[in-house]
């Protein structure tokens, strides 16, 4: 039992992890942009099926790791440039409504090209197989996830805490009209916070393919679970998001040891509870 | 007032012309989510509330009501008890829900809305899951094409009347404010969540209304109907329509079913084409339709004034 319960943590952990880069993704841009991005998911979605064709093709796993989430990035941009940019202007509904439409184009796209049966991408030789823990014997790939995407939390929290650019961000998320004033050019500061999100939502998605598989409709189902990390979280919190996404991917691990049938639902009773008790989100303000 | 007239005038004809020019299940679907879209007006349109929920209520009620009619109740209990079922759930999760605004009002219904999925989604013995809700049959007084039209018909008026009659009264004057300027309300005394959840309560009624009728066209309920890119297309066909008219985003529902409808023949894979109007109707014609013909109508106004003003001048130079 006790082997359960501890393989079901770190496996929650890994399922945390993953949320927090998607939520985090999420986060940037709520924040910074002010738009609910309804596309991160497709996002997601794309980054992993880049990432498996990208390992097919080449044969190098940890290419198609550093590749796809950039390739990500790419369509970010395009989303940011031809549609968002241009909807600065009218009401936030629309700029809404165009991501909502972009996440139906990408997730048909998707369809078109892998076909809708789901893929399975192996993890390469060195990290497939299991590492005995001494009191536990785990599978070795989602050992490195863990390590990795704390890994990238870290670099990510240095990025936004050491920078000039990550300075200009968070000044942002706090107040996008008073870095105009400071003479800063918004319009990149939006490209890039864009892109920044759109890398942590490719990167995220690439991370999962080993341990989750592919399927079409991952992108629809990643999104509210970006939203109740969001939510709990509370809004434009980063540390928030990081820490909302760990937790729920630990109770849907211990949701799997006691109720299997209940791991999706407990997403939506814990974001019940923070409504309840601290409707304003873990770490929000107001 | 004259323009309502008018428009009035012409949601009667088309109720009238609509039966030949549409099949059958298509019409009744636009009469349904005609319901949809223009009590959901009255939250986005009139109050300035965008709630990415309304599939929600769009689907549990088509559930209740779907499940009640295999439990062998009859139609006209079905229907107020699916209705009455999602204003007691619009109370509830509008409390949660209003007391937050923009971004995090907009998350916190979509998330709902999520969550009662999966409730429909895991609970298998009682909503067929992933397989929806089948079997549901129609009572025999409207199994004929011709009765279902009538009867989806009259409830279409009534409920169109009856949002009307909110729309134009006092309540529907205080929507409008809280629109305009929220604080100000709030200044003058109205208790503004108070409001909102009021709005959000009756454009989720209305569309509980409109679920429990659903189940009667294709006698089932697909779970699709309470996922969140339904209540993704209910807010467009109300944008599409155009939020600046009463009956504006009924025009948005026949132009999405019919281009659906369409589309879902010739390919399978048609949402990629629905997507490409989305947006290309965001970046260019954002007031929706509505606006586009009344726009159009301006400027043919403004030119045939101009050309008279123009008159106006030759006559002066020539005095």
């Amino acid at each position: 039992m006790t082997f359960l319960i501890i393989s079901q943590i770190l496996n929650g952990l890994g399922l945390g992890m993953l949320y927090a880069l998607v939520g985090v993704g999420l986060t940037l841009i709520l924040g910074v942009l002010n738009i609910p991005n309804f596309a991160h998911g497709v996002l997601y979605a794309l980054g992993a099926y880049l990432a498996f064709t990208i390992a097919n093709l080449t044969g190098s796993f940890y290419f198609a790791m550093f590749l796809s989430p950039l390739l990500v990035v790419l369509v970010g941009f395009l989303l940011e440039s031809q549609g968002v940019r241009r909807l600065y202007h009218a009401h936030h509904d629309y700029q809404l409504l165009f991501l909502f439409a972009c996440a139906l184009i990408i997730q048909e796209i998707i369809i078109i090209i892998w076909g809708p049966i789901g893929f399975s991408l192996l993890p390469p030789p060195s990290l497939s197989g299991a590492v005995d823990l001494g009191f536990l014997i785990y599978p070795k790939y989602r050992l490195v996830l863990i390590c990795f995407a704390l890994f990238m939390i870290v670099c990510l929290y240095l990025f936004l805490t050491k920078t000039n650019l990550g300075a200009i961000l968070r000044a942002g998320i706090e107040n996008r009209d008073m870095v105009k004033v400071l003479g800063i050019n918004v319009n990149v500061v939006f490209l890039y916070t864009f892109g920044l999100g759109a890398y942590l939502a490719g990167l995220a998605g690439a991370l999962s393919a080993p341990i989750m598989g592919l399927t079409p409709s991952m992108g629809l189902d990643i999104l509210p679970i970006c939203f109740v990390v969001v939510v709990v979280a509370g809004l434009g919190s980063i540390p928030g998001a990081i820490i909302a996404g760990i937790l729920i991917g630990l109770s849907q691990g211990a949701a799997t040891i006691w109720f299997p049938e209940a791991t999706n639902v407990v997403i939506y009773v814990m974001m019940g509870l923070t409504i309840i008790f601290r409707p304003q989100g873990l770490f929000g303000v107001r | 007032m004259m323009k309502n007239k008018y428009s009035f005038i012409a949601l009667i004809i088309f109720l009238f012309v609509g039966p030949f020019l549409f099949p059958n299940a298509t019409i009744a679907e636009m009469l349904i989510f005609g319901i949809v879209a223009i009590s959901t007006n009255i939250m986005l349109g009139y109050t300035g509330m965008l709630s990415f929920g309304q599939a929600l209520f769009f689907g549990t009620s088509a559930y209740i009501s779907g499940l009640m009619l295999l439990g062998g109740f009859p139609l006209f209990l079905a229907i107020p008890v699916a209705t009455f079922g999602s204003f007691i759930i619009s109370l509830f999760i509008g409390y949660f829900c209003v007391k937050r605004e923009g971004l995090y009002f907009i998350c916190l219904t979509f998330a709902f809305n999520q969550m009662f999925y999966f409730i429909a989604y895991v609970w298998h013995d009682v909503t067929g899951g992933e397989d929806g809700l089948v079997g549901v049959e129609r009572p025999a007084y409207i199994d004929t094409q011709l009765t279902f039209y009538i009867f989806t018909a009259i409830m279409f008026l009534f409920a169109v009347i009856a949002l009307y009659k909110i729309v134009t009264s006092p309540l529907g004057l205080i929507f409008k404010l809280i629109r305009e300027n929220a604080s100000r309300a709030e200044a003058i005394g109205y208790n503004v969540r108070f409001y909102k959840l009021i709005s959000f309560s009756i454009a989720s009624t209305f569309t509980g209304l409109a679920g429990s009728l659903y189940v009667l066209i294709h006698s089932m309920v697909p779970i699709d109907q309470i996922h969140w890119l339904k209540s993704g297309d209910i807010i467009f066909m109300t944008l599409f329509g155009g939020v600046g008219s009463f009956l504006g985003p009924l025009i948005g529902v026949v132009g999405y079913i019919w281009l659906s409808d369409t589309f879902s023949i010739i390919w399978a894979r048609w949402p990629l084409i629905m997507g490409v109007i989305f947006a290309i109707v965001v970046l260019y014609f954002r007031g929706g339709v509505s606006e586009l013909l009344e726009n159009l109508f301006k400027k043919y106004k403004s030119i045939s004034k101009k050309t008279e003003h123009e008159q106006n001048i030759k006559n002066r130079k020539l005095n």
